[in-house]
Protein backbone atom coordinates (compact mmCIF):
# COMPACT_ATOMS: atom_id res chain seq x y z
CA UNK A 1 0.00 0.00 0.00
CA UNK A 2 1.49 3.41 -0.75
CA UNK A 3 0.73 6.15 1.29
CA UNK A 4 -1.49 7.73 -0.35
CA UNK A 5 -3.73 4.34 -0.10
CA UNK A 6 -3.29 4.11 3.29
CA UNK A 7 -4.57 7.74 3.81
CA UNK A 8 -7.25 7.24 1.83
CA UNK A 9 -8.33 3.63 3.63
CA UNK A 10 -7.99 5.20 6.84
CA UNK A 11 -10.02 8.28 6.03
CA UNK A 12 -12.64 5.74 4.77
CA UNK A 13 -12.22 4.06 7.66
CA UNK A 14 -13.09 6.88 9.79
CA UNK A 15 -15.88 8.13 8.08
CA UNK A 16 -17.54 5.21 8.12
CA UNK A 17 -17.16 4.96 12.18
CA UNK A 18 -18.27 8.33 12.77
CA UNK A 19 -21.33 7.71 10.24
CA UNK A 20 -21.87 4.16 12.30
CA UNK A 21 -21.81 6.85 15.23
CA UNK A 22 -23.96 8.94 14.80
CA UNK A 23 -26.84 6.41 13.54
CA UNK A 24 -26.55 4.24 16.29
CA UNK A 25 -26.58 7.56 18.49
CA UNK A 26 -29.83 8.44 16.84
CA UNK A 27 -31.52 5.55 17.54
CA UNK A 28 -30.31 5.04 20.90
CA UNK A 29 -33.44 6.14 22.79
CA UNK A 30 -31.16 7.33 25.88
CA UNK A 31 -30.81 10.92 27.20
CA UNK A 32 -27.97 12.96 24.89
CA UNK A 33 -25.52 12.63 27.45
CA UNK A 34 -25.34 8.99 27.74
CA UNK A 35 -24.38 8.95 23.76
CA UNK A 36 -23.61 12.29 22.09
CA UNK A 37 -22.99 12.34 18.29
CA UNK A 38 -19.89 13.03 16.62
CA UNK A 39 -21.35 16.29 16.12
CA UNK A 40 -21.69 17.03 19.85
CA UNK A 41 -18.02 15.79 20.33
CA UNK A 42 -16.54 18.10 17.57
CA UNK A 43 -18.90 21.19 19.04
CA UNK A 44 -16.85 20.44 22.22
CA UNK A 45 -13.58 20.31 20.55
CA UNK A 46 -14.57 23.85 19.08
CA UNK A 47 -15.99 25.35 22.36
CA UNK A 48 -12.29 24.09 24.48
CA UNK A 49 -10.42 25.03 22.03
CA UNK A 50 -12.23 28.66 21.84
CA UNK A 51 -11.80 28.60 25.43
CA UNK A 52 -8.14 27.64 25.10
CA UNK A 53 -8.61 24.77 27.70
CA UNK A 54 -7.73 22.51 25.25
CA UNK A 55 -4.83 23.44 24.34
CA UNK A 56 -3.53 24.23 27.87
CA UNK A 57 -4.22 20.56 29.24
CA UNK A 58 -3.11 19.11 26.30
CA UNK A 59 0.28 20.86 26.93
CA UNK A 60 0.57 20.53 30.57
CA UNK A 61 0.28 16.61 29.73
CA UNK A 62 2.96 16.55 26.84
CA UNK A 63 5.08 18.53 29.30
CA UNK A 64 4.74 15.91 32.15
CA UNK A 65 5.66 12.63 29.17
CA UNK A 66 8.05 14.67 27.74
CA UNK A 67 9.68 15.37 30.83
CA UNK A 68 9.79 11.35 31.30
CA UNK A 69 10.92 10.78 27.86
CA UNK A 70 14.35 13.08 28.51
CA UNK A 71 15.20 11.46 31.88
CA UNK A 72 14.52 8.02 30.09
CA UNK A 73 17.02 9.60 27.69
CA UNK A 74 19.77 10.96 29.52
CA UNK A 75 19.22 8.58 33.20
CA UNK A 76 17.35 5.31 31.19
CA UNK A 77 19.24 4.34 27.83
CA UNK A 78 22.91 5.03 30.58
CA UNK A 79 21.83 2.64 33.54
CA UNK A 80 20.42 0.15 31.03
CA UNK A 81 24.01 0.28 28.82
CA UNK A 82 26.28 0.44 31.87
CA UNK A 83 23.97 -2.89 33.30
CA UNK A 84 24.15 -4.27 30.25
CA UNK A 85 28.14 -4.73 29.81
CA UNK A 86 28.59 -7.36 32.24
CA UNK A 87 26.80 -10.47 31.98
CA UNK A 88 27.28 -11.33 35.75
CA UNK A 89 25.67 -7.31 36.54
CA UNK A 90 23.06 -8.13 33.83
CA UNK A 91 22.05 -11.50 35.18
CA UNK A 92 21.45 -9.82 38.80
CA UNK A 93 19.66 -6.69 37.71
CA UNK A 94 17.28 -8.62 35.14
CA UNK A 95 14.68 -10.10 37.82
CA UNK A 96 15.00 -7.08 39.64
CA UNK A 97 14.27 -4.66 36.62
CA UNK A 98 11.57 -7.08 35.92
CA UNK A 99 9.92 -6.74 39.02
CA UNK A 100 9.56 -3.00 38.63
CA UNK A 101 8.58 -2.46 35.10
CA UNK A 102 5.47 -5.11 35.98
CA UNK A 103 4.37 -3.07 39.04
CA UNK A 104 3.51 -0.23 37.35
CA UNK A 105 2.89 3.59 38.26
CA UNK A 106 -0.41 2.88 38.51
CA UNK A 107 0.12 0.51 41.26
CA UNK A 108 2.41 2.75 43.23
CA UNK A 109 -0.62 5.61 42.88
CA UNK A 110 -2.00 5.36 46.19
CA UNK A 111 1.26 4.99 47.81
CA UNK A 112 2.92 7.66 46.39
CA UNK A 113 -0.16 9.76 47.24
CA UNK A 114 0.29 9.18 50.72
CA UNK A 115 4.26 10.41 50.02
CA UNK A 116 3.84 13.03 48.07
CA UNK A 117 0.29 14.03 48.14
CA UNK A 118 -2.10 15.33 45.48
CA UNK A 119 -0.28 17.55 43.00
CA UNK A 120 2.18 17.61 40.25
CA UNK A 121 4.94 15.95 42.47
CA UNK A 122 2.90 12.54 42.62
CA UNK A 123 2.12 12.63 38.93
CA UNK A 124 5.69 13.13 37.92
CA UNK A 125 7.10 10.54 40.20
CA UNK A 126 4.60 7.92 38.94
CA UNK A 127 4.89 8.75 35.37
CA UNK A 128 9.01 8.95 34.80
CA UNK A 129 8.95 5.73 37.33
CA UNK A 130 6.36 4.11 34.73
CA UNK A 131 8.54 5.06 31.74
CA UNK A 132 12.11 4.38 33.21
CA UNK A 133 12.50 0.85 34.21
CA UNK A 134 10.93 -0.66 30.40
CA UNK A 135 13.72 1.42 29.20
CA UNK A 136 16.39 0.36 31.34
CA UNK A 137 15.10 -3.29 30.88
CA UNK A 138 15.22 -2.88 26.98
CA UNK A 139 18.57 -1.17 26.78
CA UNK A 140 19.63 -4.06 29.06
CA UNK A 141 18.63 -7.18 26.81
CA UNK A 142 19.87 -4.84 23.68
CA UNK A 143 23.30 -4.71 25.11
CA UNK A 144 23.16 -8.16 25.82
CA UNK A 145 21.95 -9.10 22.33
CA UNK A 146 24.80 -8.05 20.75
CA UNK A 147 26.90 -10.72 19.24
CA UNK A 148 30.04 -10.84 21.01
CA UNK A 149 32.05 -11.19 17.91
CA UNK A 150 31.59 -7.97 16.79
CA UNK A 151 33.06 -6.56 20.48
CA UNK A 152 36.60 -9.41 19.94
CA UNK A 153 36.72 -8.02 16.44
CA UNK A 154 36.95 -4.52 17.56
CA UNK A 155 39.83 -5.36 19.95
CA UNK A 156 41.60 -7.10 17.96
CA UNK A 157 41.63 -3.54 16.02
CA UNK A 158 42.90 -2.14 19.09
CA UNK A 159 39.60 -0.89 20.44
CA UNK A 160 39.55 0.61 23.93
CA UNK A 161 36.28 -0.68 25.91
CA UNK A 162 34.67 3.17 25.59
CA UNK A 163 35.35 2.68 21.73
CA UNK A 164 33.58 -0.68 21.66
CA UNK A 165 30.74 1.21 23.62
CA UNK A 166 30.25 3.69 20.85
CA UNK A 167 30.95 2.06 17.95
CA UNK A 168 29.16 -1.70 18.91
CA UNK A 169 26.94 -1.41 22.08
CA UNK A 170 25.15 1.51 21.50
CA UNK A 171 24.01 1.24 17.89
CA UNK A 172 24.20 -2.78 18.38
CA UNK A 173 21.66 -1.96 20.95
CA UNK A 174 19.80 0.61 19.20
CA UNK A 175 16.69 -1.36 18.06
CA UNK A 176 16.11 -2.85 21.93
CA UNK A 177 16.84 1.54 22.65
CA UNK A 178 13.74 2.05 20.69
CA UNK A 179 11.65 -0.30 21.95
CA UNK A 180 12.35 0.09 25.43
CA UNK A 181 11.58 4.20 24.98
CA UNK A 182 8.31 3.25 22.63
CA UNK A 183 6.95 0.26 25.77
CA UNK A 184 8.03 2.85 28.47
CA UNK A 185 6.27 6.15 26.93
CA UNK A 186 3.36 3.88 26.25
CA UNK A 187 2.83 2.54 29.36
CA UNK A 188 4.16 6.08 30.80
CA UNK A 189 1.04 7.60 28.68
CA UNK A 190 -1.42 5.48 30.28
CA UNK A 191 0.16 6.35 34.05
CA UNK A 192 0.16 10.21 33.26
CA UNK A 193 -3.59 9.99 32.21
CA UNK A 194 -4.46 7.64 35.52
CA UNK A 195 -2.39 10.05 37.58
CA UNK A 196 -4.36 12.60 36.38
CA UNK A 197 -7.40 11.27 37.28
CA UNK A 198 -6.47 11.00 40.86
CA UNK A 199 -4.28 14.01 41.39
CA UNK A 200 -6.46 16.14 38.85
CA UNK A 201 -3.45 19.23 38.26
CA UNK A 202 -4.87 19.84 34.44
CA UNK A 203 -4.06 17.68 32.07
CA UNK A 204 -6.60 15.35 29.54
CA UNK A 205 -7.01 12.89 32.50
CA UNK A 206 -8.17 15.19 34.75
CA UNK A 207 -10.12 16.59 31.97
CA UNK A 208 -12.13 13.78 31.26
CA UNK A 209 -12.22 12.88 35.09
CA UNK A 210 -13.77 16.02 35.84
CA UNK A 211 -16.02 16.45 32.80
CA UNK A 212 -18.04 12.84 34.03
CA UNK A 213 -19.15 14.82 37.34
CA UNK A 214 -20.91 17.09 35.18
CA UNK A 215 -22.26 14.51 32.77
CA UNK A 216 -20.36 16.34 29.99
CA UNK A 217 -19.55 13.06 27.96
CA UNK A 218 -18.98 15.07 24.40
CA UNK A 219 -16.22 16.10 26.90
CA UNK A 220 -14.45 12.62 27.63
CA UNK A 221 -15.15 11.32 24.48
CA UNK A 222 -12.69 14.58 23.21
CA UNK A 223 -10.12 13.91 25.70
CA UNK A 224 -9.94 10.20 24.73
CA UNK A 225 -10.15 10.96 21.01
CA UNK A 226 -6.88 13.60 21.73
CA UNK A 227 -5.16 10.61 23.89
CA UNK A 228 -4.86 8.52 21.40
CA UNK A 229 -4.48 10.97 18.32
CA UNK A 230 -1.20 12.52 20.07
CA UNK A 231 0.28 9.23 20.94
CA UNK A 232 -0.42 8.11 16.85
CA UNK A 233 1.52 11.30 16.17
CA UNK A 234 3.92 10.73 18.00
CA UNK A 235 4.76 7.41 17.45
CA UNK A 236 4.48 8.56 13.48
CA UNK A 237 6.11 11.43 13.39
CA UNK A 238 9.22 10.91 15.94
CA UNK A 239 9.79 7.05 16.81
CA UNK A 240 9.27 5.86 13.08
CA UNK A 241 11.52 8.12 11.27
CA UNK A 242 14.30 7.84 13.98
CA UNK A 243 14.14 3.73 13.13
CA UNK A 244 14.00 3.99 9.44
CA UNK A 245 17.19 6.14 9.42
CA UNK A 246 19.29 3.42 11.82
CA UNK A 247 18.71 0.49 12.37
CA UNK A 248 16.03 -0.40 9.77
CA UNK A 249 18.42 1.33 7.13
CA UNK A 250 21.31 -1.13 8.51
CA UNK A 251 19.26 -3.98 7.89
CA UNK A 252 18.48 -5.15 11.65
CA UNK A 253 14.88 -5.21 11.61
CA UNK A 254 12.78 -6.60 8.15
CA UNK A 255 10.03 -4.77 7.94
CA UNK B 1 65.98 -15.71 14.67
CA UNK B 2 63.07 -16.77 16.68
CA UNK B 3 60.14 -17.90 14.23
CA UNK B 4 57.40 -15.62 14.39
CA UNK B 5 54.88 -17.51 15.89
CA UNK B 6 55.91 -20.20 18.70
CA UNK B 7 53.16 -22.30 20.14
CA UNK B 8 54.80 -24.01 23.52
CA UNK B 9 53.10 -26.90 25.19
CA UNK B 10 49.56 -25.51 25.52
CA UNK B 11 46.65 -26.90 27.48
CA UNK B 12 43.13 -25.87 27.40
CA UNK B 13 40.39 -26.71 29.67
CA UNK B 14 37.19 -25.31 30.62
CA UNK B 15 33.62 -25.82 31.72
CA UNK B 16 31.21 -25.47 29.05
CA UNK B 17 28.57 -22.80 30.74
CA UNK B 18 25.45 -24.73 29.68
CA UNK B 19 26.21 -28.38 29.92
CA UNK B 20 28.63 -27.51 32.99
CA UNK B 21 31.00 -30.31 31.44
CA UNK B 22 34.72 -29.97 31.76
CA UNK B 23 35.81 -29.93 27.94
CA UNK B 24 39.43 -30.26 27.61
CA UNK B 25 39.96 -28.50 24.45
CA UNK B 26 43.98 -29.18 23.79
CA UNK B 27 46.50 -31.12 24.87
CA UNK B 28 49.88 -30.64 24.40
CA UNK B 29 50.16 -28.21 21.17
CA UNK B 30 53.42 -27.48 19.57
CA UNK B 31 53.77 -25.20 16.48
CA UNK B 32 56.02 -22.93 14.83
CA UNK B 33 55.02 -20.47 12.35
CA UNK B 34 58.06 -18.92 10.14
CA UNK B 35 57.40 -15.01 9.01
CA UNK B 36 55.54 -14.86 6.13
CA UNK B 37 54.97 -18.40 6.27
CA UNK B 38 51.11 -19.74 5.69
CA UNK B 39 50.43 -22.07 8.14
CA UNK B 40 46.90 -24.11 7.86
CA UNK B 41 45.25 -25.90 10.65
CA UNK B 42 42.73 -28.42 9.89
CA UNK B 43 41.21 -31.16 11.96
CA UNK B 44 38.03 -33.03 12.63
CA UNK B 45 35.08 -31.04 14.24
CA UNK B 46 35.27 -29.74 17.86
CA UNK B 47 38.91 -30.55 17.88
CA UNK B 48 40.00 -27.10 19.55
CA UNK B 49 41.25 -25.49 16.24
CA UNK B 50 38.98 -22.59 17.36
CA UNK B 51 39.98 -22.28 20.50
CA UNK B 52 43.68 -22.74 19.52
CA UNK B 53 42.89 -19.10 17.50
CA UNK B 54 41.10 -17.67 20.16
CA UNK B 55 44.01 -18.07 22.75
CA UNK B 56 46.95 -16.81 19.82
CA UNK B 57 44.45 -14.05 19.41
CA UNK B 58 44.69 -13.29 22.98
CA UNK B 59 41.02 -13.81 24.06
CA UNK B 60 41.50 -17.22 25.62
CA UNK B 61 44.64 -17.13 28.44
CA UNK B 62 45.45 -20.77 27.84
CA UNK B 63 44.95 -23.49 31.05
CA UNK B 64 48.95 -24.17 30.37
CA UNK B 65 51.60 -23.59 27.59
CA UNK B 66 52.40 -20.76 25.96
CA UNK B 67 52.69 -18.67 22.68
CA UNK B 68 55.46 -16.16 21.40
CA UNK B 69 55.41 -13.62 19.27
CA UNK B 70 58.89 -12.58 18.06
CA UNK B 71 60.03 -14.41 20.81
CA UNK B 72 57.33 -12.45 23.10
CA UNK B 73 54.63 -13.49 25.20
CA UNK B 74 51.26 -12.59 23.92
CA UNK B 75 49.03 -10.61 26.80
CA UNK B 76 45.23 -10.24 25.32
CA UNK B 77 43.85 -9.03 21.70
CA UNK B 78 46.26 -6.60 20.08
CA UNK B 79 46.45 -4.97 16.66
CA UNK B 80 49.67 -6.80 15.44
CA UNK B 81 47.08 -9.84 14.95
CA UNK B 82 44.13 -9.18 12.81
CA UNK B 83 41.48 -12.03 13.37
CA UNK B 84 39.11 -12.78 10.36
CA UNK B 85 35.64 -14.38 12.12
CA UNK B 86 34.02 -17.39 11.31
CA UNK B 87 30.88 -15.94 11.57
CA UNK B 88 30.25 -12.14 9.79
CA UNK B 89 31.88 -9.59 12.51
CA UNK B 90 32.09 -6.85 10.13
CA UNK B 91 29.54 -4.05 11.50
CA UNK B 92 26.00 -3.70 9.95
CA UNK B 93 25.98 -0.01 10.85
CA UNK B 94 28.76 0.51 9.15
CA UNK B 95 29.33 1.21 4.97
CA UNK B 96 31.65 -1.21 3.43
CA UNK B 97 34.15 1.78 3.66
CA UNK B 98 33.63 2.65 7.10
CA UNK B 99 34.08 -1.06 8.40
CA UNK B 100 37.20 -1.37 6.01
CA UNK B 101 38.42 2.10 7.59
CA UNK B 102 37.54 1.24 11.27
CA UNK B 103 41.74 0.23 12.29
CA UNK B 104 42.88 3.23 11.21
CA UNK B 105 39.83 5.19 12.25
CA UNK B 106 41.08 3.87 15.92
CA UNK B 107 44.66 4.22 16.00
CA UNK B 108 43.83 7.95 14.73
CA UNK B 109 45.00 8.20 11.41
CA UNK B 110 43.87 11.52 9.54
CA UNK B 111 41.02 11.06 7.33
CA UNK B 112 42.81 12.10 3.94
CA UNK B 113 44.91 9.06 4.56
CA UNK B 114 42.26 6.68 5.95
CA UNK B 115 40.40 7.18 2.31
CA UNK B 116 43.45 6.40 0.31
CA UNK B 117 43.80 2.78 2.56
CA UNK B 118 40.45 2.09 1.49
CA UNK B 119 40.91 2.77 -2.11
CA UNK B 120 43.69 0.76 -2.13
CA UNK B 121 42.26 -2.22 -0.19
CA UNK B 122 38.57 -1.82 -1.96
CA UNK B 123 40.65 -2.60 -5.13
CA UNK B 124 42.46 -4.81 -3.53
CA UNK B 125 39.38 -7.11 -2.85
CA UNK B 126 37.31 -6.29 -5.63
CA UNK B 127 34.67 -4.05 -3.76
CA UNK B 128 34.83 -1.08 -6.40
CA UNK B 129 31.46 0.80 -6.37
CA UNK B 130 30.39 -0.94 -3.02
CA UNK B 131 31.78 1.31 -0.72
CA UNK B 132 28.95 2.72 0.45
CA UNK B 133 26.90 -0.09 1.03
CA UNK B 134 25.67 -1.76 4.23
CA UNK B 135 26.57 -5.17 4.51
CA UNK B 136 23.12 -6.85 4.65
CA UNK B 137 22.79 -4.89 0.94
CA UNK B 138 26.24 -7.37 0.06
CA UNK B 139 26.15 -10.99 -0.71
CA UNK B 140 27.66 -13.53 1.74
CA UNK B 141 31.28 -13.65 -0.55
CA UNK B 142 31.40 -9.60 -0.55
CA UNK B 143 30.68 -9.26 3.01
CA UNK B 144 34.06 -11.90 3.46
CA UNK B 145 35.65 -9.71 1.40
CA UNK B 146 35.11 -6.60 3.21
CA UNK B 147 36.53 -8.64 6.78
CA UNK B 148 39.39 -9.53 5.08
CA UNK B 149 40.19 -6.04 3.71
CA UNK B 150 38.75 -4.78 7.37
CA UNK B 151 41.80 -6.56 8.85
CA UNK B 152 44.29 -5.39 6.26
CA UNK B 153 43.32 -2.12 6.52
CA UNK B 154 44.81 -2.46 10.43
CA UNK B 155 47.87 -4.05 8.99
CA UNK B 156 48.64 -6.57 11.27
CA UNK B 157 51.91 -8.81 11.31
CA UNK B 158 49.89 -11.83 11.59
CA UNK B 159 46.28 -12.85 10.17
CA UNK B 160 44.44 -15.36 12.02
CA UNK B 161 41.44 -16.67 10.16
CA UNK B 162 39.09 -19.03 12.04
CA UNK B 163 37.27 -20.53 8.56
CA UNK B 164 36.60 -17.59 6.80
CA UNK B 165 35.04 -19.13 3.88
CA UNK B 166 32.45 -21.68 5.43
CA UNK B 167 29.43 -20.07 4.83
CA UNK B 168 29.99 -19.43 0.94
CA UNK B 169 29.15 -21.10 -2.01
CA UNK B 170 31.86 -23.39 -3.45
CA UNK B 171 32.33 -21.35 -6.60
CA UNK B 172 32.60 -17.78 -4.66
CA UNK B 173 34.91 -19.83 -2.02
CA UNK B 174 37.08 -20.60 -4.56
CA UNK B 175 37.75 -17.51 -5.96
CA UNK B 176 38.14 -15.92 -2.52
CA UNK B 177 41.04 -18.85 -1.56
CA UNK B 178 42.91 -17.66 -4.96
CA UNK B 179 42.02 -14.04 -4.15
CA UNK B 180 43.44 -14.73 -0.76
CA UNK B 181 46.65 -16.44 -1.94
CA UNK B 182 47.58 -13.59 -4.05
CA UNK B 183 46.81 -11.02 -1.36
CA UNK B 184 48.94 -13.05 1.00
CA UNK B 185 51.84 -13.53 -1.67
CA UNK B 186 51.53 -9.59 -1.91
CA UNK B 187 51.55 -8.61 1.58
CA UNK B 188 53.86 -11.13 2.67
CA UNK B 189 51.77 -11.68 6.33
CA UNK B 190 52.04 -14.09 8.54
CA UNK B 191 48.90 -16.35 8.01
CA UNK B 192 47.25 -18.90 10.30
CA UNK B 193 43.72 -20.09 8.96
CA UNK B 194 41.57 -23.18 10.51
CA UNK B 195 39.35 -24.93 8.60
CA UNK B 196 37.37 -28.17 8.56
CA UNK B 197 38.05 -28.14 4.80
CA UNK B 198 41.17 -30.14 3.58
CA UNK B 199 41.28 -29.34 0.02
CA UNK B 200 41.04 -25.69 0.99
CA UNK B 201 44.15 -26.29 3.88
CA UNK B 202 46.12 -28.09 1.21
CA UNK B 203 45.16 -25.46 -1.48
CA UNK B 204 46.37 -22.38 0.71
CA UNK B 205 48.95 -23.76 2.63
CA UNK B 206 52.73 -23.63 2.88
CA UNK B 207 52.54 -26.04 5.47
CA UNK B 208 49.07 -28.05 5.92
CA UNK B 209 48.66 -28.67 10.05
CA UNK B 210 46.38 -31.73 11.01
CA UNK B 211 45.16 -31.50 14.73
CA UNK B 212 44.10 -34.60 16.27
CA UNK B 213 40.26 -35.02 17.52
CA UNK B 214 39.65 -33.27 20.69
CA UNK B 215 41.41 -32.80 23.14
CA UNK B 216 43.52 -31.53 20.21
CA UNK B 217 47.31 -32.33 19.41
CA UNK B 218 49.38 -31.97 16.41
CA UNK B 219 49.54 -35.34 14.41
CA UNK B 220 51.54 -34.20 11.64
CA UNK B 221 52.70 -31.39 10.08
CA UNK B 222 52.11 -31.50 6.20
CA UNK B 223 54.17 -29.36 3.59
CA UNK B 224 52.75 -28.77 0.20
CA UNK B 225 54.85 -29.11 -2.30
CA UNK B 226 53.63 -26.80 -5.04
CA UNK B 227 54.59 -23.58 -5.10
CA UNK B 228 52.20 -20.60 -4.01
CA UNK B 229 52.54 -18.58 -7.24
CA UNK B 230 51.02 -21.88 -9.63
CA UNK B 231 48.15 -22.01 -6.84
CA UNK B 232 45.27 -21.34 -8.85
CA UNK B 233 42.18 -24.40 -9.21
CA UNK B 234 42.77 -24.02 -13.16
CA UNK B 235 46.48 -25.48 -12.74
CA UNK B 236 46.08 -27.39 -9.30
CA UNK B 237 44.56 -30.55 -10.54
CA UNK B 238 47.37 -31.11 -12.54
CA UNK B 239 50.08 -30.74 -10.12
CA UNK B 240 51.08 -34.60 -8.62
CA UNK B 241 52.13 -32.94 -5.56
CA UNK B 242 48.59 -31.34 -4.67
CA UNK B 243 46.56 -34.84 -5.18
CA UNK B 244 48.87 -36.73 -3.08
CA UNK B 245 49.20 -33.87 -0.66
CA UNK B 246 45.30 -34.14 -0.31
CA UNK B 247 45.06 -37.59 -0.28
CA UNK B 248 47.69 -38.27 2.41
CA UNK B 249 45.86 -35.06 4.81
CA UNK B 250 42.28 -36.31 4.03
CA UNK B 251 43.55 -39.74 5.68
CA UNK B 252 45.14 -38.03 8.49
CA UNK B 253 41.85 -36.38 9.32
CA UNK B 254 39.66 -39.35 8.04
CA UNK B 255 41.50 -41.45 10.85
CA UNK B 256 40.45 -38.84 13.47
CA UNK B 257 36.79 -38.45 12.60
CA UNK B 258 36.54 -42.49 12.68
CA UNK B 259 38.02 -42.91 15.71
CA UNK B 260 35.63 -43.82 19.28
CA UNK B 261 34.09 -41.34 20.87
CA UNK B 262 36.15 -40.43 24.12
CA UNK B 263 34.46 -39.86 27.48
CA UNK B 264 33.92 -36.55 28.28
CA UNK B 265 33.79 -33.57 26.66
CA UNK B 266 32.00 -33.34 23.22
CA UNK B 267 31.21 -35.79 20.29
CA UNK B 268 33.41 -35.31 17.51
CA UNK B 269 30.81 -33.91 14.45
CA UNK B 270 29.05 -31.71 17.26
CA UNK B 271 28.75 -28.64 16.56
CA UNK B 272 31.18 -26.16 18.46
CA UNK B 273 29.50 -25.44 21.97
CA UNK B 274 27.96 -21.85 22.26
CA UNK B 275 29.99 -19.50 23.64
CA UNK B 276 32.95 -19.29 20.83
CA UNK B 277 36.38 -19.58 21.92
CA UNK B 278 35.68 -22.13 24.73
CA UNK B 279 36.85 -20.33 27.78
CA UNK B 280 37.15 -16.62 29.64
CA UNK B 281 34.74 -17.17 32.19
CA UNK B 282 34.28 -20.57 32.60
CA UNK B 283 38.18 -21.55 32.05
CA UNK B 284 39.31 -24.32 34.69
CA UNK B 285 42.86 -23.92 36.55
CA UNK B 286 45.23 -26.73 36.69
CA UNK B 287 46.18 -29.76 34.77
CA UNK B 288 44.16 -31.17 31.72
CA UNK B 289 45.12 -34.31 32.35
Amino acid sequence: MTRTEAALAWGMLLTGFLAAWSLVAAAVPAPAYVLPPPTAVFDAAGELIAKGILPFYIAESLRRILTAAVVALVLGVPVGLALGMSRRVAEFAYPVLNFFQSVSGIAWLPLMLVWFGFGERTILVAVNYTVLFPVIFNVLLGVRSVPRMYGDALRTLGASRWRILRDVLVPGALPNIATGLRLGLAYGWRALIAAEMLVGAHGLGSMIFTAQAFHLTARIMLGMAAIGVLWVLFDYFILRPFEEATFARWGLVHR
Amino acid sequence: MPPKIAVRGLHHAYVNRFTRERVVALAGVDLEVAEGEFLTVVGPSGCGKTTLLGILAGFVVPTRGEVLLDGRPVAGPGPDRGVVFQELAILPWRTVERNIAHGPEIRGVPRAERMAIVRRLVEMVGLVGFEKKYPHELSGGMKQRVAVARTLAANPEIMLMDEPFAAVDAQTRMTLQEELNTIARATGKTILFVTHNVEEAVFLGDRCCVLSRRPGRVKALVPVPVPRAERTWKRVPAEPGFEATKDMVLTLVREEVSGDERPGGERPGAPPSPGGWGGGVGGVEGGAE
